[in-house]
């Protein structure tokens, strides 16, 4: 096996992928593929286990080999794509060739291919339907929330001032505490006995606050909860944007005797329009993948009212270890946050074009 | 009418005075340059002009109007900055027309006046691209040109051409000015190159640490400097300056000893009411005339590097006791490194200043 | 955006070496306007409204039980020191013995898990993102864009085959197993965000460092790293706080001795009699406090981080 030359591109494609080389990751990948369908179906799950990471590994190396020949760059970036491919990569190939047959942890018994069953159940179960509208109704929410919170706060930190420093570590403390606090101290405030919102409440109409409850009361309990939580991250991302321009362009706009309202829109947006982007799509995709604080705060409820689709899918591979079909699930909501991601990069590749140049 | 005042004007950052009782009159079409080394205040005075800063002491009139509790919109002023300060986001077309919306003209009017500028400036090709994607030069007369599409009461131009090569400052020196010379609004000019100054000014104003040292046409700043600063300033090569111990007046002649030696200078004839005692001579690298002869009334001197300008030579030379010389001589002369000198001036070439680097003229 | 007269309108700015340099460049430059006072009351009442809830919890880890529960609610009370106390060691029934929660062994967890898998991702991710800056090798943007994906992975579709993946090679429970797991966590932004700062550097300064000798190894650790100190700190700092609380993961794959604060956190809310306020409020007082300490420390490069991370894509 040697790697001193690469296969010239003139050699047909069918020669190349079956050259016996080590740095001939085409076939590796092919390989891979199909000796992990083979194992899948014909293997304990333990053994096939080990039997894909094995085939896994060799796609690795083959891949490494390929990168080899650049020396220095391959050798830097091989750890941290083997870890990833490991655990992120490995997994998901591994789970998504998982949900075409039916498995349940719980049982010894080796998954049976069902194709597209899985997908089709899920598709299908009008309960998932009902939760994707959960979801997207709490995303909406939230993030329409955060963006506006957190942009309202990036404008009153764009300036510098006295004791600008520890008033911004007080804005950003939501942001560290840990899921678990959050959610339970937040049930606590919601509670209608001795919680403090019921308590103020109580102020003005003398009658103990119920809100969670109900399914919108609950809806804007977690939405308050979270978009608090994360606001502070949208007004860092905006603040970055605010601070970037660069102040004669308002001295400028001064001397021409421009409204403010007219500087922000054709000054200062421009800026932080990328930026407002990004910090879109990254809350976003953290709603559609809400789980910890729904499942501390809610639990789903009342009713199943919350449950978003990450909970959902927790419940259906946990709680009713129909392992197969919730990956499946994952999968289409993997699919959807792929989609989002790629409707991002299309406007932004578009907008950068169209950003103003540092 | 388009007139600034600025009277008696200070400026205090903390413990630090950037301007110093700062007085100047510009008159309506006239050009001032405010020219100096970095640090002596100029800017900041340019700016407080603008009202980007606020004065500490002092008025600051524009059009007979005194300012200096309005902000920047409220002054109707133009200024064009050293950054170009382009609005990133918008065309060109829309940076020229962004001053023009607080007038409510109609949008004809408004194209009509972004049309005429744009071709006064040789801006048309580019006008609807972004400042991103034009040339150092375009981005300059945009600059440019959004003052020049307003009516302001006047101009204000911070180190326009600092950014731009050798070649453009020259076009674009030539052009800014011809575009004032239509407007006849007051203009005040920040540079630190005194070419730029002595090419588009009608007066200069030399600064040096928050002071303004002298005002004057170019040609007083260059022929009869006030003060020794502004003696060296201005004028490349740099003019010769030389202690000298004065002796008294003999005629039309100073009596001086430089570098040791005792020498006959021809001077103004102030000098005879200066007091004997230390003095500073300064005499122009073109003010040197080599005279074969020598003589009482020459400085004596040996030519050590020789530079060839083109059409002239610049010569490096040392005195005996070691000052160096600089000068320059038409190429017809010819002089070799290793050359002993004898140097004669001329009196109105010959700047006297006393030991307070005043110069001592009628 | 008004508030830049406030310059104009000027107060006196303190005398900082070099003034002159400053006064040139500094009023036109980019970067934050000032504003006087006004601003800071404004900023103030903001920042403490949005700070009222966690400063309730902070408060509430002082209240006895009864006064966490009080109605209406008690601003005033005697503190006490008690619920800290029990947060290490407490009885689990009425009357029962007083024993050792664990709690000492779950801040330790929690510290050193973050803390290597912080570091590991650090470590990895600047190394490969050097390389994906400096030597871009043939499918460079197809490895990143996959890299950026990952980030945007919904933790439920790789729950379950880690899960079982951890279950089958025996590392589920062991510390090996979740810190490798948070070191992939954390990796994707500390490749993109130091990916973007090295884009940054001037290769010119590495050059001349080659041309005196320098291998590239001491240009890397000399030259290179010194200069992206705010990416280093900004991953490090989101890094932190994203492994510092992480659950759900934790709570599948932990074992009872790796068990991180927010596991255990839950399991008090669980067990025990009826949940416990004051308590509960301790354990995320305690747990808050070295994640504030790291971003207070780290502040400065923390914004200027997130600036250069974001800003060029």
């Amino acid at each position: 096996m040697t790697t001193t030359t690469d296969i010239p591109q003139s050699v047909p494609f069918f020669q190349r992928v079956i050259a016996l080389r080590w740095d001939n990751w085409q076939g590796a990948l092919i390989v891979f593929v199909i000796g992990m369908a083979l194992a899948i179906a014909s293997l304990p799950p333990q053994v096939s286990f080990w039997a894909s990471s094995a085939l896994a590994a060799l796609f690795a190396v083959t891949l490494i080999a390929n990168a080899w020949g650049k020396y220095i760059g391959g050798l830097l970036v091989t750890p941290a794509l083997t870890l990833l491919f490991l655990m992120n990569v490995f997994p998901l190939v591994w789970s998504f060739g998982l949900s075409f047959f039916s498995y349940k942890a719980n049982r010894a018994r080796a998954p049976t291919w069902v194709g597209l069953d899985n997908y089709a159940k899920v598709l299908g179960d009008p309960d998932v339907w009902d939760r994707l509208h959960n979801t997207i109704i709490l995303v909406i929410m939230t993030v329409s929330l955060q963006m506006v919170v957190g942009f309202l706060l990036a404008l009153l930190f764009s300036k510098q001032f006295p004791l600008r420093r520890y008033l911004l570590i007080l804005v950003l403390t939501p942001m560290m505490l840990s899921f678990v606090a959050v959610g339970a101290f937040f049930r606590y405030y919601y509670d209608p006995t001795f919680g403090l919102l019921s308590q103020a409440v109580r102020v003005f109409t003398g009658q103990p606050f119920i809100l969670m409850n109900t399914v919108w009361g609950s809806r804007i309990g977690i939405v308050f909860a979270d978009a608090w939580m994360w606001s502070p991250f949208v007004m860092l991302l905006v603040l970055a944007g605010l601070v970037s321009v660069p102040k004669y362009l308002y001295e400028a706009a001064a001397i021409d005797r421009v409204s403010g309202w007219r500087q922000f829109w054709s000054i200062t947006f421009p800026y932080i329009r990328g930026l407002m982007l990004l910090a879109l799509l990254f809350r976003t995709i953290e709603a559609f993948k809400l789980f910890d604080l729904v499942f501390l705060l809610t639990n789903g409820g009342p009713g199943t009212a919350t449950e978003t689709i990450a909970l959902r899918v927790y419940r259906i591979a946990f709680e009713n270890n129909k392992t197969s079909e919730s990956t499946a699930l994952a999968y289409i909501l993997l699919f959807t946050v792929i989609v989002l991601t790629n409707l991002y990069l299309y406007f932004a590749n578009r907008r950068a074009r169209e950003a103003p140049a540092s | 009418m388009s007139t600034i005042e600025l009277t008696g004007v200070t400026k205090h950052f903390g413990g630090f005075t950037a301007v110093k009782n700062v007085s100047l009159a510009v008159s309506a079409g006239e050009v001032v340059c405010l020219l100096g080394p970095s640090g002596c205040g100029k800017t900041t005075t340019l700016r407080i002009i603008a009202g980007l800063e606020r004065a500490s002491a002092g008025d600051v009139v524009i059009a007979g109007k005194r300012m200096n509790d309005l902000r920047p919109d409220q002054r109707d002023i133009a200024m064009v900055f050293q950054f170009y300060a382009l609005y990133p986001a918008l065309t060109v077309r829309e940076n020229i027309m962004f001053p023009l919306h607080v007038e409510g003209l109609d949008a004809q009017t408004g194209a009509d006046r972004v049309a005429r500028v744009a071709r006064m400036l040789q801006l048309e090709p580019v006008l609807d691209r972004l400042p991103n994607h034009i040339s150092e030069g375009e981005k300059q007369r945009v600059a440019v040109a959004r003052a020049v599409v307003r009516d302001p009461n006047c101009f204000l131009f911070d180190e326009p051409l600092s950014r731009l090569d050798v070649e453009l400052r020259q076009t674009m020196r030539g052009q800014i000015k011809s575009v004032l010379t239509g407007l006849s609004k007051a203009t005040v000019i920040v540079t630190h190159d005194q070419l730029e100054a002595l090419t588009m000014a009608d007066r200069i104003a030399i600064m040096r640490d928050g002071v303004i040292e002298q005002i004057a046409s170019p040609h007083e700043v260059f022929a009869r400097p006030t003060t020794l600063f502004v003696a060296s300033f201005i004028g490349t090569p740099q003019m010769n300056l030389l202690t000298a111990q004065f002796d008294g007046v003999e005629g039309a002649h100073g009596r001086f000893t430089v570098d040791g030696q005792p020498i006959r200078l021809a001077v103004d004839p102030a000098v005879k009411r200066l007091a004997k005692g230390q003095v500073t001579i300064g005499i122009r690298p073109r003010a040197f005339i080599p005279d074969g002869a020598g003589g009482a009334d020459t400085i004596a001197g040996r030519a050590e590097l020789i530079e060839p300008m083109g059409a002239e030579t610049l010569i490096h030379a040392r005195t005996p006791l070691g000052s160096d010389l600089r000068v320059v001589v038409p190429r017809e002369i010819k002089v070799k490194s290793g050359d002993a000198l004898s140097l004669r001036t001329d009196a109105r070439e010959t700047h006297v200043f006393d030991g307070s680097g005043m110069a001592v003229r009628a | 955006m008004t508030d830049m007269t406030a310059n104009a309108v000027g107060s006196a700015r303190p005398a900082r070496a070099p003034l002159t340099r400053r006064l040139r460049f500094g009023s036109s430059a980019s970067g934050v306007g000032h504003a006087g006072w006004g601003r800071t009351v404004g900023a103030a009442i903001v920042s403490l409204i949005y700070f009222f809830p966690v400063f309730w919890i902070i408060l509430t880890a002082f209240k006895t039980y009864e006064d966490a529960l009080a109605v209406p609610a008690k601003f005033f009370f005697t503190p006490t020191l008690e619920n800290f106390a029990q947060v290490f060691s407490r009885a689990y029934s009425a009357g029962g013995p007083t024993v050792n929660t664990g709690f000492t062994l779950y801040f330790f967890n929690s510290l050193f898990i973050s803390g290597v898998s912080v570091l590991l991702a650090l470590a990895i991710g600047t190394l490969a993102a050097f390389g994906f800056s400096r030597y871009p090798l043939k499918g460079n943007d197809t490895y990143l864009f996959m890299i950026l994906t990952t980030r945007m992975l919904p933790a439920i579709v790789v729950i379950i085959p880690i899960f079982i993946m951890f279950r089958v090679t025996g590392l589920a429970g062991t510390y090996l197993g979740i810190i490798a797991l948070y070191t992939v966590f954390n990796l994707p932004f500390a490749i993109w965000m130091m990916k973007s700062f090295f884009d940054e550097l001037s290769p010119d300064v590495e050059d001349a460092a080659r041309i005196d000798g320098s291998s590239d190894v001491r240009v890397f650790f000399k030259i290179c790293l010194p200069q992206v100190l705010a990416g280093l700190a900004a991953t490090a700092v989101f890094g932190l706080i994203l492994t510092w609380n992480e659950f759900l993961f934790a709570l599948l794959l932990s074992g009872v001795e790796t068990r991180t604060v927010p596991v255990a956190m839950s399991q008090t809310i669980g067990g025990d009699i009826g949940v416990r306020w004051g308590l509960l409020a301790a354990i995320e007082t305690l747990f808050l406090i070295p994640v504030i300490i790291v971003t207070f420390a780290l502040q400065n490069q923390l914004l200027r981080g997130v600036t250069f991370g974001t800003i060029k894509r």
